[in-house]
């Protein structure tokens, strides 16, 4: 039996009954380093997402390439290995989620919302680890996709085409997931509403194939879609040089503006999601 | 508004709150109290009272219909950070990071609070000492007994030394001894400083035990709010419970009409509960024997929180709850 010492609480003097309020930037860094300290102690979060994709890129796609050598002068190994990043990272958000609605329904939520901060930074802090554990599968995903074979860009420039497009395509499907993750209660809900958000746009999106390959109507879909916009941007930054993937959304002649338009498209959507994530996060949580 | 023994503001103002969910329950009905800094306030009641939506009014996570709230000086609506950073929560249900250690909830929760980063350490194993947590700081949240995490959570609601600190039904579903534990722990809460403290429970005894005054609760009414001793004295020094073969209600109609009983007699089915206001115990057993009852059972004992929730609502709160 543990003896408890019956606590003798110290009267407030002057200068501790002057409240404190917690600047937002050590907020943002505690609420932070505590979704990285939740996440590092369920690995599922970050290793299960990474699985289908990499069996993609390390099975499928070379098995493909065999049989369909090169895409427009691409290594089509190289083609889908990209592609599979449109599947691993909303994957990855999305089912994050999952771990929000575990954080409301027994975890310390309800106390960091009695917190002296804005609720907001919650969502913001979620979003850094999300970042972060995207940007780590990708890297992960492309290092498993070399060592089968697959070759990509190694210009500095590129690999920013394509590391803005990663973080515009995470921090889009991250807002989705905290919507999801705030209008529904259960996690079995959940995790039967996640897949269509995950993964319905990514067979749309050119994952496997130029998106002018398919019907005029599912082109014009695929058109509307960021995730299309983000992939055509990362094989520009890293297998598809001449932006055929970009001038297949765009139709313009100028490479570089097609790209800049593409990240605008992404980002604006991030940006919009995001802040309608935010927005629904600070009202549910509020009866 | 409430005068304070120190001139000073109420701890909390409450004016008229009112709740009204999307779903058309009105939970809380226009509750005004005021609550002294130091004090140890009870909202008595059983499940559904409202008790837990007040508390969220006042800890800023329920948004109020009507009405307004200040806790330590700071309006719910308008400065709800200012709210917050005075205050500190207990919740009913465990509220923590199963996962992590309870050094790291413990840290979590400071920094959110804004306690100096060079004072958690010491302000931690002060009250690791004090809740006999030292051993189990290291050990992830999840492998704490019932007992062990409620502990923390009450250590860990007092790192930031709130200046108001609310107990949602702090020991419900613990075993009783565990919740005397923590009966001891909060009372030396009460015991120790300035802290005001505001505690829902629907146990009477925490209530009578801990709290300097109780509001009981009802349907999202205060129906009484007072010392518990002024509400027991209230029913009279004692109390006779008689419980009869058949309904109650004929017995108690004619002692009325023989005035041996006063205004707190209540009948519940075939048990009535007559204070005595005066009127002997043997004087009384004459008026019933005068009736010609057929009485299975008399119980004479002093009044408790119970009667008075009884007489006020009709319903008994171990019933209700």
């Amino acid at each position: 039996m543990t003896t408890v010492a019956v606590p003798s609480v110290q009267p407030h003097t002057a200068t501790e009954t002057a409240v404190a309020r917690p600047a937002r930037s050590a907020v943002f860094s505690t609420l932070t380093r505590r979704r990285f300290a939740l996440s590092a102690h369920t690995p599922r979060e970050i290793v299960v997402p990474l699985l289908t994709p990499i069996l993609f890129a390390d099975v499928i796609a070379p098995a493909l390439a065999k049989a369909i050598p090169a895409t427009r002068g691409i290594d089509y190994q190289s083609f889908v290995a990209v592609g599979t990043i449109g599947l691993l990272v909303p994957l990855s958000c999305v089912l994050g989620g999952i771990g929000m609605i575990v954080d409301r329904e027994s975890g310390a939520q309800r106390d960091l919302l009695a917190a002296p901060a804005s609720r907001s930074l919650m969502v913001f802090g979620n979003l850094t680890v999300a970042l972060a554990v995207s940007l780590f599968q990708v890297v992960a995903l492309m290092g498993a996709s070399v060592a089968r074979g697959s070759t990509f860009d190694t210009a500095p420039s590129g690999w920013l085409w394509a590391a803005a497009a990663v973080v515009g395509l995470a921090t889009l499907m991250h807002g989705f997931a905290e919507i999801l993750a705030a209008r529904i209660k259960k996690q079995e809900e959940y995790v039967g509403a996640a897949p269509p958000v995950a993964l319905l746009p990514w067979f749309l999106a050119g994952s496997f194939f130029p998106i002018s390959a398919m019907p005029a109507g599912l082109t014009v879909i695929a058109k509307i879609l960021p995730v299309t916009h983000a992939l055509a941007l990362m094989r520009y930054g890293l297998v598809d040089h001449d932006g055929r993937g970009l001038h297949d959304i765009w139709g313009m002649t100028n490479t570089t503006a097609m790209a800049f338009l593409s990240l605008v498209v992404v980002a604006v959507s991030a940006a919009a999601v995001l802040a309608l994530s935010t927005r629904v996060f600070t009202r549910a949580a509020i009866s | 508004m409430m005068s304070t023994a120190n001139g000073g503001q109420p701890a909390i103002e409450v004016r008229a709150l009112t709740k009204v969910y999307a779903s058309g329950v009105e939970a809380v009905k226009g509750l005004s109290f005021d609550v002294a800094p130091g004090e140890v306030f009870g909202l008595l009641g059983p499940n559904g009272a409202g008790k837990s939506t007040t508390i969220g009014m006042l800890t800023t996570t329920v948004s109020p219909t009507s009405g307004t709230a200040r806790v330590a000086g700071s309006d719910v609506a308008d400065d709800p950070i200012g709210v917050r950073a005075a205050s500190a929560v207990v919740f009913q249900d465990p509220v923590v990071d199963r996962t992590l250690t309870g050094q790291r909830n413990l840290e979590i929760h400071a920094r959110l609070w804004g306690v100096a980063r060079s004072d958690i350490g010491a302000r931690i194993s002060q009250l690791a000492v004090r809740f006999g947590l030292t051993d189990l700081l290291d050990r992830a949240v999840e492998s704490y007994s019932g007992g062990q995490r409620r502990r923390l959570e009450i250590a860990r609601s007092l790192l930031s030394n709130p200046r108001v600190l609310f107990l949602d039904e702090p020991t419900v579903g613990l075993d009783p001894r565990i919740r005397h534990e923590l009966l001891d722990v909060i009372g030396a809460l009460r015991a120790g400083g300035d802290m005001t403290i505001v505690l829902t429970t629907h146990y009477l005894d925490e209530a009578e035990r801990l709290c300097d005054r109780v509001a009981i609760v009802h349907e999202g009414r205060i129906v009484a709010l007072d010392r518990p001793q002024a509400l027991l004295e209230a029913l009279g020094p004692e109390i006779v419970e008689l419980r009869v073969h058949g309904p109650g209600e004929p017995l108690l109609s004619f002692l009325r009409e023989r005035a041996v009983i006063g205004d707190g007699a209540f009948v519940l089915g075939s048990t009535l509960t007559l204070p005595l206001r005066g009127t002997p115990a043997h004087e009384l057993q004459a008026v019933v024997a005068e009736f010609g009852a057929a009485v299975v059972a008399t119980t004479t004992r002093p009044p408790s929180l119970d009667d008075v929730y009884l007489n006020l609502t009709g319903a008994r709160l171990a019933v209700a709850a």
